[in-house]
């Protein structure tokens, strides 16, 4: 990552997108101390990653688990938690059950999905008041991943910080606050869930009775983007719509319909948006 | 508390494949001293019948006779598949201690937790002991337990090259000791080697590959000097030069032990040094 700037309050749930290689979990693996920046600095809970105490305050779920092949799930969640040193508030029975895990096989007969669910159980199990989650929901069944917004959403009330990395906009949407967007080694982009979901919103489909010229609607205060598609004209808006409509009306337009755009669509667009500029 | 727990949970992740070449050398140990009895006597001096530098390569220049206990055990065990066995076992355990589970990914979930860098470097190196130590005592007692068996204690008495009968005393418990001995600290010298390799590179194949080379390419550097005079200076540098010339077996142990004990010692300092410092390579 290339002059990562960011701060995330205690409680926020910050989600960082991008594609494969945007750099995603090289930010996660900087905050553990596993690889070092080459300049600045980073602190993670008032402290540093490399410091055994701070990372007893932290749950994380590589992107890509790995443990000993003849280690079990239960082998795990007793090793593991013996070295948190006595930090078990959570009962791990509950969290065993909830996501399904077998727990006395060893990892080496695991499928990937069910050595996400060994990661979750882990990650979870000590109440940690920072998640380090690195594409959490990747190999879990749709029932899975539901379950797993629920328990993350449930930390978050708790007030757990959350740091996600994902390209699934569905366990974004549910839980994060801000959004960074990684492209290429960079924070591209960064917004909050609120003008994400505004972004959703913020398009609509005018009608018109003859085909008009879509400039004339994209030079409209608070027009992002407008495009002709035979009688009607593709808005997107980024505030107030009132110019918008007055417009519309003057050009004669017949039918005016709100779109309701996917976080996936927005994300994509956000993504081939920011590429373009560079 | 975490040196003890990283320590034992990196023994049980190991205790099959410990068990396996701890029975495995100490079957080979048996096997090879139940031949003894088969092949006693029939030497007829001090092993100079093959090439000399061949026979330089197994003691047999020292005035070995291969007739004898000693000579039989040095010949067929201790010159060559015992310390062969344990410094695979060594490179082997070296490499995992960091390179290995550096490459799965596994060190770093570990690394993840309240542990230090520095924890698992000491934790895992004296896991490499241990099981070092265990398959080094559990061989040494089975063929100590199998000298009187198969009459490996027993002195004998053989007709020289000149046409004098000589008498080879039986072998002991303290041979025995002293040659694993030998055999152990080769064996964590390259183990050190891999250590090094692993904790500087995170590279499996680096380590594997480096202190194998190390082991073998030793091997090679001190066989050719038997041949070519001129090669003897840089036979320091092979662990074989370290385990073989001065014959620890029959003439008890020598300064030299102390060589592979200094380079596992330097190795797993400076591999440690680097680790602590170092990026983790991704899985």
């Amino acid at each position: 990552m290339d002059n990562l700037s960011l701060r995330i309050p205690a409680g926020e749930c910050y989600a960082l997108l991008g594609r494969n290689g945007a750099g995603k979990s090289t930010t996660a693996r900087m905050l553990l101390d596993f690889i070092r920046p080459t300049k600045g600095t980073i602190r993670v809970l008032g402290g540093r990653g490399s410091d055994p105490s701070v990372r007893a305050r932290i749950g994380y779920l590589p992107g890509d688990l790995n443990l000993p092949r003849s280690m079990t799930g239960a082998d795990a969640i007793a090793f593991f938690g013996g070295l948190e040193g006595g930090r078990h508030p959570v009962d791990t029975s509950s969290l065993i059950e909830r996501f399904g895990l077998e727990p006395n096989r060893p990892f080496r007969e695991l499928s990937t999905g069910n050595r996400r669910k060994v990661g979750l159980v882990l990650a979870f199990m000590t109440n940690p008041e920072l998640l380090i989650l690195d594409e959490p929901t990747s190999g879990l069944d749709p029932v899975l991943q539901e379950e797993f917004r629920d328990l993350l959403a449930e930390r978050k009330a708790e007030g757990a910080t959350i740091w996600l990395t994902s390209h699934v906009m569905a366990e974004v949407e549910r839980v994060a606050d801000r959004v960074g967007l990684a492209r290429d080694g960079r924070l591209a982009r960064e917004l909050t869930m609120d003008e994400l979901r505004h972004q959703a919103t913020g398009r609509m489909r005018l009608t018109f009775a003859e085909p008009v010229d879509a400039a004339q609607l994209a030079s409209v205060p608070h027009v992002t983007d407008a495009q002709a598609e035979d009688d009607d004209v593709l808005v997107t808006v980024d505030g107030p719509v009132t110019e918008l409509l007055r417009r519309a009306a003057d050009l004669g337009a017949t039918a005016i319909e709100t779109e309701h755009r996917d976080l996936d669509d927005i994300f994509l667009e956000m993504y081939q948006a920011d590429g373009s500029e560079q | 508390m975490g040196f003890w727990k990283v320590h034992i949970r990196w023994l049980r992740d190991r205790t099959l494949s410990t068990l396996i070449w701890t029975i495995g050398i100490a079957v080979i140990v048996v096997a090879s001293a139940a031949f003894y009895p088969s092949l006693s006597g029939m030497s007829t001096g001090s092993g100079q019948g093959g090439g000399e530098a061949m026979s330089s390569l197994l003691g047999l220049g020292q005035g070995i006779d291969p007739g004898s206990p000693l000579g039989f055990l040095w010949i067929s065990l201790y010159a060559n598949v015992f310390p062969w066995m344990l410094m695979a076992l060594g490179v082997a355990l070296g490499v995992a201690a960091i390179a290995g589970d550096e490459n799965t990914g596994a060190l770093e979930y570990l690394l993840a937790k309240p542990v230090t860098r520095t924890t698992v470097a000491f934790a895992r190196f004296a896991g490499v002991v241990t099981i070092l130590v265990v398959a080094s005592v559990v061989s040494a007692i089975a063929l100590t337990i199998s000298l009187p068996l198969f009459k490996l204690a027993d002195a004998v008495t053989t007709i020289n090259a000149a046409g004098s009968p000589v008498t080879s005393p039986g072998a002991t418990a303290a041979n025995v000791f002293n040659r694993t001995f030998a055999s152990f600290a080769v064996a964590l010298g390259l183990a050190g080697v891999a250590f090094l390799l692993g904790g500087v590179t995170g590279r499996k194949s680096i380590a594997m590959g480096g202190a194998a080379g190390i082991g073998i390419g030793g091997y090679v550097l001190y066989t050719m000097s038997n041949m070519t005079g001129s090669l003897k200076p840089l036979t320091w540098l092979s662990p074989w030069r370290w385990y073989v010339s001065d014959a620890m077996l029959i003439n008890g142990l020598s300064w030299a032990v102390v060589l592979p004990f200094v380079t596992a010692v330097v190795g797993f300092l400076v591999g440690w040094i680097v680790f602590t410092r170092r990026d983790l390579q991704s899985s």
